[in-house]
């Protein structure tokens, strides 16, 4: 329902909107699909006037069909595929991270998504030489971290400090700031972030954790919380595919009523992402474990078989160096 | 360009601008407060509102600059560097595996039985947070949340009395014997903020209440709530929204955390979990609060011996380290007689373990 204003098209000046209004034809959709000959007649305009701003305003507000080769053409042209840093989490997801595409990584606390986010975020700026944004929405972002996982990479400072630069890190913790912040980095911010950032595009926006903000607001009383939930996945969508960036999102899990995990936010939340993976501690028997092994499940994919799972060795590397004195 | 359900305004001030057609903030551009208000049949301050709300977020879109500053790493490295040093506990052993001491600016969470040690530890680092500067600490103020009842005056001032007298044995220079003459147990207790709460509703109000205290109170750097479990797990009939009720309050606890600069340390108590008829403890108020805290501790025993485990941080690795409760506070364990041994401890070997530890 778009409001019919002023200056939308040529033809279309205060009064006749005044006289549209008091035909009751508030929208755009109210005039393409009234009857032309008569809503003439009522606001006392030439027919072919009305006619030419109804095909204008038609064709400004339709969707254009686009063939499928073009669009392959375009796909394969665009698209690119970022490695996670890790090369058997990198098999699971048909070489890693593909752009244009939401990405999910769920389990639970301590299984690991954080530092397969961080991986990431080190990897793409680090050896791609490209920018990311970085979410952080559970405060467990620590620049150290990412210092630790870059030294062990290189041990050139100069490379480092660039590395991190490339990183821009946004520090939100509750939906609407998210959704203000994913719509600037759509109306623009995004191109500011490539060009300030020492060069290279934005490859990836990872979001740590979405559900962190989204899951306060699911349930009996909130009636507004699937709304916004959407709106995050709408706007992450759009950007990951205009822009050509890889999102990558975190969410925690649940267990469903036959007992077993699965991921959270529900069932209208699981189409949205393309990929979604299921990261599990391999050591449940204690709550402290010792095994800094952890194991990753394919669950949804367009593109492999799912459902095998891949072990995936997330040793946490580098703690050799860090004694703060 | 946004959607108007996506600004942050009242739910049914949002229903009644779309009914009205009003779908992007794009519509609502160069509309006067009272157009707006008999179009979409809305009060004239929430008219207002309405517009104020699209003006900054447009503002923000275009100016670039946004209602979310942004850093790079390696401004927010320097940050972490200068502003958030850590608190450093009595404890070297909890401050080698924590890399440097508790940081400022996450959330903690400490889990364990009943007599292990959680509010003994929240005392601690209630005085630990005052240590001056020139001794390595972060000498700041600290706000106490007491749900339980545990907070013992006497048992405060007989940690800071042994604080003041460690800190005092170590002033070498001037700097820090003119830091000493401010660090008494009268200034200790001075600088702590102790708050009762009996209920979950008063917990939330006084969260509520609290962003407006600590910006009356910049020096504060730790908020202790001791403990949160004790509020949520007693009358709660429904469970889902005891979930969403506690994802709220992490969220506002990090939110605090960040914007305050100070470390919020929770406790939690310990449940059973069933699993395939075998039994284990585990931290209690389900499995997504485990999302909540940044950096889980649990304080457990093995044998005799008092035991703290990392098992969650995204910074640092999962160790444990043995620790002791005096009458000075909470300690490194006693390595008095024991053997050294270059053996690396791993608590695997749980029955040496027990084996080694004497009574000191």
């Amino acid at each position: 329902m778009v409001v019919l204003r002023a200056e939308m098209c040529p033809g279309l000046d205060e009064d006749l909107v005044k006289d549209l209004r008091a035909a009751d034809i508030k929208t755009v959709e109210d005039l393409v699909s009234s009857d032309t000959e008569e809503v003439a007649q009522r606001c006392s305009v030439s027919y072919k006037a009305l006619f030419a701003i109804r095909r204008v305003l038609l064709a400004q507000h339709t969707a254009f069909p686009v063939s499928g080769a073009d669009l392959y053409e375009e796909l394969l042209s665009s698209t690119a595929i970022l490695s996670s840093g890790s090369p058997s989490l990198d098999k699971l997801l048909d070489s890693g991270f593909y752009t244009g595409e939401i990405t999910e990584l769920s389990g639970g606390p301590g299984s690991g998504k954080s530092q397969v986010c961080f991986g990431v975020a080190v990897h793409i700026s680090l050896h791609l030489k490209q920018s990311v944004i970085f979410i952080d929405t559970t405060g467990g972002l620590t620049a150290k971290r990412l210092l630790q996982m870059l030294q062990t990479e290189t041990s050139n400072r100069e490379e480092q400090m660039e590395a991190l630069q490339r990183i821009h890190v946004f520090q939100l913790f509750d939906v609407f700031s998210l959704l203000d912040c994913l719509y600037s980095l759509r109306a623009g911010r995004l191109q500011q972030a490539s060009v300030g950032g020492g060069g290279g595009s934005v490859k990836a926006v990872i979001v740590d954790s979405v559900s962190a903000v989204i899951s306060p607001l699911l349930g009996a009383k909130h009636n507004e919380g699937m709304s916004l939930m959407i709106q995050v996945a709408g706007v992450l969508k759009t950007m990951a595919k205009d822009f050509n960036v890889a999102a990558v999102v975190t969410n925690h899990v649940t267990r469903g009523d036959g007992g077993e995990v699965q991921p959270g936010l529900g069932a209208s939340w699981s189409h949205i992402p393309r990929t979604r993976v299921l990261m599990e501690k391999l050591d449940r028997t204690s709550v402290v474990s010792h095994s800094s092994l952890r194991s990753a499940t394919l669950i949804k994919s367009s593109r492999q078989v799912t459902h095998s799972p891949a072990r995936h060795g997330a040793q946490i590397a580098g703690k050799r160096c860090t004694k703060k004195c | 360009m946004r959607p108007v359900s996506s600004l942050s305004l009242s739910p049914s001030v949002k229903v009644r601008l779309v009914s009205a057609g009003f779908r992007f903030t794009s519509d609502l551009r160069g509309l006067k407060p009272l157009q707006l208000s008999k179009e979409a049949s809305l009060s004239q301050p929430e008219a207002l509102e309405v517009l104020q709300t699209v003006r900054r977020v447009v503002g923000g879109d275009e100016g670039g600059g946004g209602a979310s500053a942004s850093l790079t790493a390696l401004e927010l490295l320097q940050k972490e560097e200068e502003e958030l040093r850590s608190i450093v506990t009595f404890s070297s052993q909890l401050d080698a595996a924590l890399g440097g001491g508790l940081p400022v600016g996450k959330t903690i969470e400490i889990c364990g039985a009943p007599g292990v040690g959680k509010t003994q530890l929240c005392l601690q680092l209630a005085v630990d947070v005052q240590v001056p500067s020139c001794f390595g600490g972060v000498g700041g103020q600290m706000v106490y949340i007491d749900t339980e009842g545990s907070f013992l005056l006497q048992r405060v001032v007989d940690i800071a009395t042994a604080g003041v007298r460690h800190c005092s044995l170590l002033a070498e220079d001037d700097e820090q014997r003119v830091a000493m003459e401010t660090f008494t147990v009268e200034t200790i207790l001075s600088n702590m903020f102790l708050v009762r709460c009996h209920d979950y509703v008063e917990l939330l109000a006084e969260l509520h209440l609290l962003p407006g205290f600590l910006s009356a109170h910049p020096r504060v750097r730790l908020l202790v709530i001791d403990s949160v479990a004790f509020v949520f797990r007693r009358l709660f009939d429904d469970l889902s929204q005891r979930t969403r009720l506690l994802n709220d309050l992490a969220q506002q606890l990090i939110a605090m955390a960040t914007r305050h600069k100070m470390a919020v340390v929770i406790t939690n108590q310990m449940t059973t979990r069933l699993r395939g008829g075998q039994s284990q403890l585990v931290p209690a108020l389900g499995e997504s609060w485990g999302h909540a805290p940044a950096i889980r501790l649990l304080l457990h025993w093995v044998g005799p011996q008092r035991m703290a485990a990392i098992f969650k941080s995204p910074a640092h690795m999962d160790s444990t380290i043995q620790y002791q409760i005096t009458s000075e506070g909470f300690r490194d364990a006693n390595q008095c007689e024991q053997p050294q041994s270059k053996r690396p401890r791993r608590h695997t070997n749980q029955p040496a373990a027990s084996q080694r530890v004497t009574s000191c």
